[in-house]
């Protein structure tokens, strides 16, 4: 227990992986990966999604163990069973989300789960003044201004992600990995976490640093190495390194996204859903776009970049501070769910277990969720009412369901997100939001569900796309917007640019 | 498909009745060993008799179903009915002489329901505006109104109801007693109200889901309140019943009540987690209760050990309702 409150660090952690592999059922997530991280630098790690990053951090957290291949840790081979086996070996995660307590103080979030005892008035209690006297010893020597006794819920989240790596740090890592640690913070937040980085790299820690963001890279990094479907697609040196460069290391050979033959959209009459200004302080800001009947707009970005907050504000989900919104040529005031949705507004949510759908009602009910005033205006409904509904959206989407009567949660993630549209289907909806529609189902389902987003666009449906598979967003969309911290930067026609060329727009950070 | 679902329900039709009724069959059971050891059981003035006290208890629960389903609690439902109760009994008393008796009670009655209403309502408003539970606040409602209900009897039973008034809690219609037609009427309103309307759909959906409502485009806080505002009624209207049945509106009634009502409707298969339930299992719940405290009394089981014996119901019928969710 004391062990782990004195403050000496173990220095110089080279961490090597020999053809570490790991497959889910028939799918290498990582295959034959090899590398040495030399000690007291800081390497960052790039890939786009599903190139395998999660499953490396997996494995190095302790959550997962390769199938094959080995993780050595200075030499010594090591296999984490657990994240306690990881934290022995010298290997200390910080993980993307923040896993403080809010309602405890910075002191007991740091020793959380190792307390330290004293032994007072003959009982064993926690030893209050040796906690915090430690806790401030560590906040004091990585040079945070920081009382030990403040809530965790009065910080600001810069300071909350610091405080997470002074938790990491006091298990006296050899190797700490930061899994994006600053997708969530402010530019000025940034700058504090990296003075915070550059400290314990001179103390001798090694560092494995996951993030997006192309210029944190030259800011931060002293190698940078790259995985691409579930390979090592190559190591360099930041001063040999060019954005270019790791864009191609990271894309390869990319090849041009098929789409069918979409007709021309019609963009002289007014949009049918006009956006000017709107802005929602530190969230995004100055959001302006128009989308015109029968197109498909496609949102692309980082995630944070705010593209699921917009949406949620149009529809009325959030409040707005500035800014106007236009549907079919009449403004709304201050939008809420209800009235859009009466205005002619569909949204799918992004994580339908959460917010699309009530997973302990059937499939019937789920499918007349929001289009109840539609399917009964007297307010009176019947089985036999509904049933037209519910079997219209099961046969034209395809949805594969044994008995509609069951509870949804017993559909697969496809039938399920064919649920959440068919459900918004329903009420004869002229805009659409799709946010993230494809997360999460395979990869039959998730032709199938753009199938169904361009065949509503041909009838008519102006439709905005999201997803973080930006190949996705060049493949589904008419015209695609790129958003980045909160603002749009960029408007891209997608049959005249790249993978590559899109991934870069949202990447670049303000600076550069 | 079809075959692998039959073979989920079981592979009789027997073991598919036992899954599919099982609170209706144990019922059953109930009576029937009741008829048979139960001095008295079965005879159709001790029936009446059950009917008659469950229906007090039932119209609450049918309530209360909504507002379980819907995600919320109301402690206070007891308290409630013995407020509304004395309200009526004050105005009875204190408009005798002006408006006569009957339109006295009547007015008495019609601010009791409303201010049942008002309670319930702002219950729910509570919970939106200032995020204060709505378990907090009807617990905070469970003390004050049986205060304010003592309050304004002075401490004693208020016996100022006009004759003929003991005729909607203690007389008979066609030989059945007057409240067991409310609390049908009750259940036939709720029943279709949860299953035939859209404000029955919503309910369900915010109970199940509050983001996935929300983001469907229904005013789920309306919903709660709702809920919560007609459970305040049925609560007033069981409130009078009682009063007019003892003849008084007395403070000190209905204690305890709040948890009969809320096992009857546990005991009938609806889920505290909120959008799962049915007015009917309330029904058989609120019936198994009654036959249950009815049979162990002829029984001459000790009051002490009844208390014992319906908690252990509550925890039963919990549990077989966790297996059956297992196994179905």
């Amino acid at each position: 227990m004391l062990d782990a409150l004195s403050p000496h660090h173990r220095t110089g952690g080279l961490l090597e992986f020999d053809a570490v592999t790991k497959v889910y059922g028939q799918t290498a997530a990582l295959s034959q990966f090899s590398h040495r991280f030399l000690p007291g630098k800081v390497h960052a790690l790039m890939g786009k999604n599903g190139s395998g990053k999660s499953t490396l951090v997996k494995i190095l957290a302790g959550v997962i163990l390769p199938t094959q291949g080995t993780v050595r840790v200075n030499g010594a081979d090591a296999a984490f069973h657990t994240p306690h086996d990881a934290f022995g070996a010298g290997v200390v995660t910080v993980h993307q989300e923040l896993s403080l307590i809010p309602s405890l103080s910075i002191g007991e979030n740091i020793f959380l789960g190792r307390l330290p005892m004293a032994r007072k008035f003959g009982l064993h209690m926690v030893d209050w003044p040796g906690l915090h006297q430690a806790a401030a010893g560590l906040l004091q020597e990585m040079g945070l201004d920081l009382d030990s006794h403040r809530l965790v819920s009065s910080l600001s989240v810069g300071q909350q992600q610091v405080v997470e790596i002074a938790k990491a740090m006091s298990f006296n890592p050899s190797v700490l990995l930061l899994d994006e640690p600053t997708s969530a913070l402010a530019a000025r937040e940034v700058h504090q976490l990296f003075t915070l980085v550059r400290r314990l790299r001179e103390s001798g820690v090694t560092i494995l640093y996951i993030t997006h963001r192309m210029n944190e890279l030259f800011e931060i990094a002293d190698t940078c190495t790259v995985l691409r479907d579930g390979q090592f697609a190559g190591s360099i040196e930041m001063t040999q390194a060019s954005p270019a460069l790791i864009v191609e290391m990271m894309f390869g050979e990319t090849a041009k996204a098929k789409r069918p033959a979409r007709k021309a959209i019609d963009r002289s009459g007014s949009p049918i859903l006009a956006v000017t200004g709107l802005t929602r302080h530190g969230i995004f800001a100055d959001v302006s776009f128009e989308v015109h009947r029968g197109e498909i707009l496609g949102i692309a970005g980082l995630l944070g970049a705010g593209r699921t907050e917009v949406m949620r504000a149009i529809f009325g989900a959030d409040p707005i501070d500035a800014g106007t919104v236009m549907l079919n040529g009449k403004k709304v005031g201050s939008p809420t769910p209800k009235q859009m949705k009466e205005a002619g507004l569909g949204y799918t949510p992004e994580n339908r277990k959460e917010a699309g759908l009530v997973q302990v009602l059937s499939t019937h009910d789920n499918l007349c969720l929001a289009s109840l005033a539609h399917i009964a205006p007297s307010g009176i409904v019947t089985r036999a009412r509904e049933q037209g509904f519910v079997q219209r959206q099961i046969s034209d989407l395809g949805i594969k369901v044994p008995d509609p009567m069951l509870p949804v949660s017993s559909l697969s993630g496809g039938n399920q997100q064919k649920v959440v549209i068919g459900n918004w289907l329903n009420t004869a909806p002229k805009v659409m939001f799709f946010d993230e529609p494809s997360r999460g189902v395979d990869v039959q389902a998730k032709r199938q569900i753009f199938d169904i987003i361009w065949d509503q666009a041909e009838h008519g449906l102006a439709a905005i796309f999201v997803s973080t598979e930006l190949e996705e967003v060049l493949e589904v969309a008419d015209r695609i917007l790129v958003m980045r911290q909160g603002r749009i930067v960029a408007e891209v026609d997608p049959t005249a640019t790249t993978l590559a060329e899109l991934y870069r727009l949202c990447m670049e950070g303000p600076t550069t | 498909m079809t075959a692998a679902l039959t073979a989920k329900a079981g592979p009789n039709p027997a073991m598919r009745l036992i899954k599919t009724y099982p609170m209706e069959l144990i019922l059953t059971v109930l009576i029937v060993i009741l008829i048979f050891t139960a001095p008295g059981f079965a005879s159709l003035r001790n029936l009446l008799n059950v009917l008659r006290t469950g229906s007090m208890l039932g119209i609450i629960a049918f309530g209360m179903t909504a507002v379980i389903i819907a995600g919320e609690i109301d402690l206070s439902v007891g308290a409630g009915a013995a407020l509304a109760g004395c309200i009526a009994a004050w105005f009875a008393g204190a408009l005798d002489d002006s408006l006569g008796g009957l339109v006295a009670v009547l007015i008495g009655v019609v601010v009791a329901l409303g201010v049942g209403f008002a309670l319930g309502y702002s219950v729910g408003k509570f919970r939106h505006w200032f995020n204060v539970p709505s378990f907090i606040c009807t617990l905070a409602l469970f003390t004050a109104l049986r205060g304010a209900a003592n309050l304004i009897t002075g401490g004693f039973p208020l016996a100022t109801f006009p004759p003929g008034f003991d005729f909607f809690g203690g007389g008979y219609l066609f030989g059945i007693p007057f409240p067991v037609y409310i609390f049908a009427l009750t259940f036939a309103g709720m029943h279709f109200l949860m299953n035939y309307t859209r404000f029955g759909r919503a309910v369900y959906a915010v109970g199940g889901n509050m983001e996935a409502a929300r983001l469907s485009g229904i005013d789920i806080w309306w919903v709660k309140a709702m809920t919560l505002g007609l459970t305040g009624v049925m609560t007033a209207l069981s409130g009078v019943l009682i009063a007019s049945q003892i003849g008084s509106g007395t403070g000190t009634t209905a204690t305890g009540m709040e948890l009969d009502v809320i096992a009857a409707v546990i005991i009938g298969g609806t889920s505290l987690f909120g959008g799962k339930g049915r007015i009917w299992g309330t029904l058989i719940g609120v019936l198994f209760l009654g036959c249950i405290s009815n049979g162990m009394t002829l029984l001459n089981v000790s009051e002490y050990w009844q208390y014992v014996v319906r908690g252990g119901i509550i925890l039963g019928a919990v549990l077989l309702n966790q297996v059956l969710e297992r196994v179905r």
